[in-house]
């Protein structure tokens, strides 16, 4: 527990690093996600379930946070990569490293996710100036070159902590469990409690008031049926250990059947509206052919609400 | 009046446009034009063959393609599809038309494609992923790949279609649509319910002596309804995150200082 990551693993890290901004800006397979980050973070330091908790909690931290207009994100990514990595060359806590590591270290890189974005603006110009000499292929040669400040806006810092930031971390592993201890305990809530920010910045963008009663039913059906289901697994159990004759296996509420019910209403829903769509473009052409008031035409739009 | 070559695109044209865009699109993103030159780089080899080479037409074409341009990278090959229809078909005359055309599908099809591509999947799919992860489960990871696997697929195809179905396409696919982020947001608000209810492990450690009897706040609080604490403090940073001035790093070093503090007093604590 020197806290020392070895060297091929700093660099499969920081090429791991650099190929997820590329991924993130082209073809989006999610290997970007902080989810991803986690698991293969987690197989190259030997840990895949602390950096599955690790990632998944970081994903649910962003989950409504996009990039929307051009605006740099939190970097919950490269803060996964760098949070399971000491975490488990550390020995830290996996709910602390997320507050103590991964948040800080995310939006520390918003910072580099922007100098790369403005270095871009250096081979833009040179495309510029190759439009007027008609120098084709190298357009798209200085195109191509833009990658460059995006994969180094990860891949330097990245490097850097990994390679001088384990013995920072390791110190402060172990203040924090002798020391502070109460500080360890917080973070390990706010890492528990961080998941809550995810949701209300999704819901923020998602219509809440038109669709608050779906809001209250998923919330309060997986509320009584997660209680329920998780009563009945502790009950079980222990009947188990009790009795010899007791078996069954008990199982955590399924999302999926929880998602399901979810499903059923949107198709509902869907129905709804395309059935009175279809209405309104048969009014709206009985009136077009009945008045022959070309002005009326543009006004079959019902759907302005919006939230 | 049709362009000097009176080129047709072909499906290696679209091909090599779709390549371009999967692997290189927004590589050259920047603050001045953004995805400008990436538009530009897209279609380069055939606006070659449209206007021919080293002629006025096609450094006119590359001008006005090099603007300012930015939209969801999910659906910018629809506008190149109609784009180069309307090139193929009247030439540089049209690049006017078209510098309009782009400039007003670009606002509309971010707003659908940022919506659907870029928070509603992505929230979906990772809540699945992540929801798994945390119990040690790589399945849902894999799901997430396969699914944008299959988005890919869609995003190829999208091309050829924008090309022959030119500007009709947009105002054919305009009500589904609607009907169909309708359907799909009311879905995402659902989830959201259930998830609040699942995947926030927080409870109210603290215990009271009264005298002989001791008092569990959770137990009190379960009794009224399960998750309740979970769902209050969602809708505490709800209403945090709708104040002046609050972006969504704030709110999370907040949440984060305010759990450290909350946890010091006995407030809250893991579950």
């Amino acid at each position: 527990m020197h806290g020392n990551i070895i060297f091929w693993q700093v660099l499969l890290l920081t090429l791991y690093s650099m190929y997820q901004i590329w991924d993130e800006l082209t073809i989006v397979s999610s290997l970007s996600q902080p989810v991803w980050a986690g698991l293969i973070t987690g197989a190259i330091m030997g840990d895949v379930t602390k950096g599955l908790i690790i990632g998944g909690s970081l994903q649910l931290t962003v989950l409504g946070v996009g990039t929307f207009g051009g605006s740099s994100k939190i970097d919950a990514n490269s803060g996964t990569i760098l949070a399971t990595a000491f975490s488990i060359s550390t020995g830290m806590n996996a709910s602390t490293a997320v507050a103590a590591i991964g948040v800080p270290v995310a939006s520390l890189m918003i910072e580099t996710d922007i100098l790369g974005r403005f270095t871009n603006t250096f081979f833009q110009h040179r495309i510029d100036r190759l439009i007027d000499e008609e120098n084709y292929s190298a357009i798209e040669r200085n195109y191509l070159y833009g990658v460059f400040p995006w994969i180094l806006s990860r891949g330097i810092p990245v490097f850097l902590a990994l390679q001088f930031g384990g013995n920072f971390v390791s110190t402060a592993v172990k203040v924090l469990d002798t020391h502070l201890k109460w500080l360890s305990n917080g973070l390990a809530t706010a890492g528990a409690l961080l998941p809550a920010v995810g949701f209300a910045i999704l819901l923020r963008y998602l219509p809440v008031k038109k669709h608050i009663a779906y809001l209250i039913l998923g919330f309060t059906l997986t509320a009584l049926f997660s209680t329920l289901y998780t009563n009945v697994q502790s009950l079980g159990t222990t009947m188990a250990t009790v009795s010899k004759g007791f078996a069954g296996s008990f199982n955590s509420v399924s999302m999926v059947a929880i998602a399901l019910i979810g499903l059923g209403f949107a198709i509902n829903e869907y129905k709804r509206n395309t059935e009175k769509q279809k209405l309104t473009e048969l009014v709206s052409s009985y009136k077009d052919s009945s008045q022959e008031k070309s002005n009326d035409s543009e006004d079959g739009e019902i759907y302005g609400d919006e939230d | 009046m049709a362009t000097k070559t009176n080129y047709k695109l072909t499906k290696k044209d679209f091909n090599q446009i779709n390549r371009r865009n999967l692997f290189f699109n927004q590589l050259g993103w920047n603050y001045e034009k953004m995805q400008g030159s990436g538009y530009l780089f897209l279609m380069l080899p055939q606006l070659r063959k449209l206007y021919g080479d080293h002629t006025p037409e096609l450094k006119k074409a590359m001008k006005t393609h090099n603007q300012f341009f930015n939209t969801n990278p999910w659906v910018n090959t629809i506008i190149q599809g109609i784009d180069l229809a309307i090139e193929s078909k009247e030439g540089a005359e049209s690049l006017e038309t078209v510098s309009g055309l782009k400039t007003g599908l670009m606002g509309p099809l971010a707003a659908i494609g940022d919506s659907i591509f870029a928070s509603l999947l992505p929230a979906i799919l990772g809540a699945i992923a992540a929801n798994m992860a945390v119990q040690g489960n790589p399945f849902g990871v894999v799901i997430w790949l396969i699914a944008n696997l299959i988005i890919m697929y869609i995003r190829w195809i999208q091309l050829p279609l924008a090309y022959r179905e030119g500007t009709t396409l947009v105002t054919k696919m305009q009500g589904q649509l609607n009907a169909l982020t309708d359907a799909a947001t009311l879905l995402g608000v659902y989830v959201v319910g259930a998830l609040v209810a699942t995947l926030i492990n927080i409870q109210v450690p603290f215990v009271a002596h009264i005298g002989k009897v001791t008092v569990t706040l959770q137990n009190e609080i379960d009794m009224i309804l399960p998750k309740l604490v979970p769902g209050l403090l969602v809708g505490l940073i709800y209403w945090l995150l709708g104040r002046k001035k609050m972006t969504s790093t704030k709110a999370i070093f907040t949440v984060i200082i305010v759990a450290v503090v909350c946890s010091a007093l006995g407030i809250l604590g893991k579950g």
